[in-house]
């Protein structure tokens, strides 16, 4: 062990496969999970399946409407009952030897059972139930049953995030992509907090919020983040917007969290997207935006985007300019810079000679980050 | 066990549909303010000397236990009611009635952290508690939503129209009320979400069109023994967990009674506070009126099977119980009765009153 740090952390923090298992354990397994949206499972029998660290969850939604959450194991052998997103009937069968379960999780039948078994005490052997709600249209789950309420998660931070009424903002078609960053998801994170690159890395492209007066901090192991519009930007919103505005002209701005682990928000004047990380291995993670907009016809889409051109054009640009387009400091896309950035930091860590420099005061949010991690690594949280 | 009368001045009366309904709001002293602290969705008792007799009757309280609320009920006359009728022809300000202090277990205890969807169904004068509760939810518990479906003859009749329409207003989301009204209408003042009454077709379409956002979901029930039941059926049939339901009849008793046992001429052995009292029981008379002509001075309250004050158990012999709404099945199966409601239906029987 080198024993070198990137600030709080120890480098192995973000290549060991150590560190990586631990948080699994330790972070995501013991916190709530997004899961996608509440669009997502919203007739009854609609479900979906999730991991949340260690465990292999799946939500269902009932006759009445209501979501349970349960552990996707069979209570025979631990079988995966549930494939990704779909819809079931009124039972749950798992392909291995059939046991079958209702929506509320009881063992329905055992093929079989009088020759195989004599008898099974099925009260016994009903699905594990897991805790579910939804927030800000968005699914979460929790392993623990008995988690308490998601309010006391994220309660405190909710007046610090965008006042977007989520629910009657619709799903933007054909914007919902995932990609891998091969960085640890604490880089991927920490590039997402890190207000001091936004006017350096994103010096072309982010050039429509005004990064001086971003006012952000922690509200326990959440980031809130917000920033006004660039004044050139908001002189003529209603021109400028790429899409149809999202909020009222008097509350314009960018609120951009990351909600502890990994759920990073961007609630704009004219869109509101979700950034979710999720970590593959110490040094791979997967990343998954889903986007939300005003929910009005495609005519009004093309009007703002023909309308707003003028301004896009002039105003953003990539960092350097060249002919090149495969090169993300030339591409005018700030995704593909923070893809660039964090897999340099990446790669970094393996030099011999790496050594980290300060920290600048607009990097405060990655110490305080790093902060949180290891409290609940140390089992504190 | 035995919960005392005191006696309580009539601040003002108030017409909720006029001819129909009233609320009377109390003053409540401060040495009584205690005693007199309330729940939503409890319920009062009152006593009055109507024609010589003394008749008590429980109402739900209809205002929520919060700051700057006061001690309401609110009445809606029952065809015949002896009761009703007389608060809605002669009860006015200044005047001194006896009452039993709140109590009952249809309840909806607030918590601020609380993040929950509540389904409320109400019909009639069933609103009483509802409002109570749903005044609760907005105000003290800031992360939930109600919903209300209510239920009445025509828009006429429907109390605290204008109150829900302004809560509704002011509670940005938090509140949606619909009304289904049962009697035909042409008229376009009353317009509603629904006709008929609350089955499981209303049931099951109010809660497709408003399926809960907060997964923590709770149903209140408040109208006539039929529509609870039915409502009550309606969610067990979509798998709603009874655990989640929670519902509260109210009543022209007398429609929810069952009166088909007279009961029969019975020699009752009454254990009470600790002596026994040995009292005859004529036909169609009940174990409560019986032992107090005997001169005995058992607890009681509401006198409608409602709030249990009358509470005893019988160690021999069998009552048929006109209502029971404050027992459940297990405790009648160990032998809990109510002695307000219940005739002998042999020629012997004892019980005790603890």
């Amino acid at each position: 062990m080198s024993g070198r740090m990137l600030h709080r952390l120890p480098v192995e923090a973000y290549t060991g496969q150590d560190w990586f298992e631990r948080e699994q354990e330790m972070i995501f397994s013991r916190t709530w999970a997004y899961a996608g949206f509440a669009g997502d499972v919203a007739e009854p029998g609609a479900y979906t399946s999730i991991r949340a660290g260690l465990n292999e969850l799946f939500i269902v939604m009932g006759r009445d409407r209501r979501l349970r959450a349960f552990h996707n194991l069979c209570r025979h052998r631990g079988t995966q009952l549930l494939r990704a997103i779909g819809k079931t009937e009124k039972a749950i069968t798992c392909p291995y030897h059939d046991w079958t379960y209702d929506l509320e999780g009881n063992l329905l039948s055992v093929p079989d059972e009088q020759q195989e078994f004599g008898q099974v005490d099925k009260d016994c052997y009903g699905l594990k139930t897991a805790s579910v709600d939804v927030w800000r249209g968005m699914l979460f789950v929790h392993p623990d049953p008995n988690a308490g309420t998601i309010m006391d998660w994220f309660g405190e931070v909710e007046p610090h995030l965008g006042p977007h009424d989520v629910r009657a903002l619709i799903e933007y078609p054909n914007t919902r992509n995932t990609y891998e960053i091969k960085a640890n998801w604490k880089i991927v994170v920490e590039n997402y907090i890190d207000v001091y690159h936004l006017s350096h890395l994103h010096s072309g492209t982010l050039a429509m919020y005004d990064h001086a007066k971003a006012e952000y901090g922690f509200v326990g192991p959440h980031y809130a983040f917000w920033e006004p519009l660039a004044p050139d930007y908001a002189a003529d919103i209603a021109r400028n917007a790429p899409m149809p505005l999202v909020l009222p002209v008097d509350q314009l701005g960018a609120w951009v969290p990351m909600l502890f682990p990994g759920i990073g928000l961007a609630e704009s004047e004219s869109s509101w997207s979700t950034f979710t990380i999720t970590p593959l291995a110490p040094d791979l993670s997967r990343v998954e935006n889903r986007t939300r907009v005003k929910n009005t016809s495609s005519l009004a889409f093309a009007r703002q985007a023909a309308r707003s051109a003028r301004y896009w054009r002039r105003s953003i640009s990539g960092k350097y300019k060249s002919d090149n387009n495969d090169d993300p400091m030339t591409s005018g896309d700030f995704t593909a810079e923070d893809v660039y950035a964090c897999e340099q930091q990446q790669r970094a860590l393996k030099s011999p000679y790496f050594e980290v420099g300060p920290a600048a005061r607009g990097e405060s949010p990655v110490i305080q980050h790093q902060e949180v991690v290891l409290e609940f690594l140390e089992g504190h949280a | 066990m035995t919960r005392g009368f005191h006696e309580l001045t009539v601040a003002t009366v108030q017409e909720e549909v006029p001819g129909l309904a009233r609320s009377v709001v109390f003053d409540v002293p401060a040495t009584l303010v205690d005693t007199f602290s309330w729940r939503a969705g409890q319920h009062i008792t009152l006593q009055f000397q109507i024609d010589g007799e003394e008749v008590r009757r429980t109402y739900s309280i209809s205002e929520a236990p919060l700051q700057n609320t006061s001690l309401r009920v609110t009445v809606k006359r029952v065809q015949d009611g002896l009761v009703s009728n007389f608060i809605n022809d002669n009860v006015s300000p200044g005047d001194v009635i006896n009452v039993a202090p709140p109590f009952g277990s249809f309840c909806f205890t607030p918590d601020a952290r609380a993040r929950r969807t509540c389904y409320f169904f109400a019909a009639g004068s069933g609103i009483t508690p509802i409002y109570s509760m749903i005044q609760t939810l907005l105000a003290a518990e800031p992360f939930s939503v109600a919903y209300l479906v209510y239920g009445n003859a025509d828009a006429r009749s429907i109390i605290f129209r204008a109150a829900l329409a302004k809560l509704e207003e002011a509670s940005e989301g938090r509140l949606v009320v619909r009304n289904v009204l049962s009697r035909r209408s042409f008229w376009s003042f009353d317009a509603c979400w629904r006709r008929g009454r609350i089955g499981a077709t209303a049931v099951a379409q109010f809660i497709a069109e408003h399926p809960p956002e907060a997964q923590d979901t709770r149903y209140f029930i408040c109208g006539p023994g039929g529509m609870n039941a039915a409502v009550r059926t309606a969610l067990r049939n979509i798998d709603v967990p009874g655990n989640r339901i929670r519902l509260e009849s109210y009543g022209a008793a007398s429609a929810e009674m069952d009166l088909s046992v007279d009961g029969c001429e019975s020699a009752a052995w009454v254990t009470l506070n600790g002596q026994t009292l040995q009292v005859s029981v004529k036909a169609r008379q009940t174990l409560l009126e019986a032992i107090r002509a005997a001169g005995g001075v058992p607890p009681y309250s509401c006198q409608s099977g409602v709030c249990g004050s009358c509470r005893a158990r019988i160690t021999r012999g069998t009552v048929h119980m006109r209502s029971r709404m404050a027992l459940d099945d297990k405790e009648i199966a160990r032998g809990a009765i109510l002695t307000c409601q219940s005739v002998p239906t042999v020629p012997e029987v004892a019980l005790s009153i603890d």
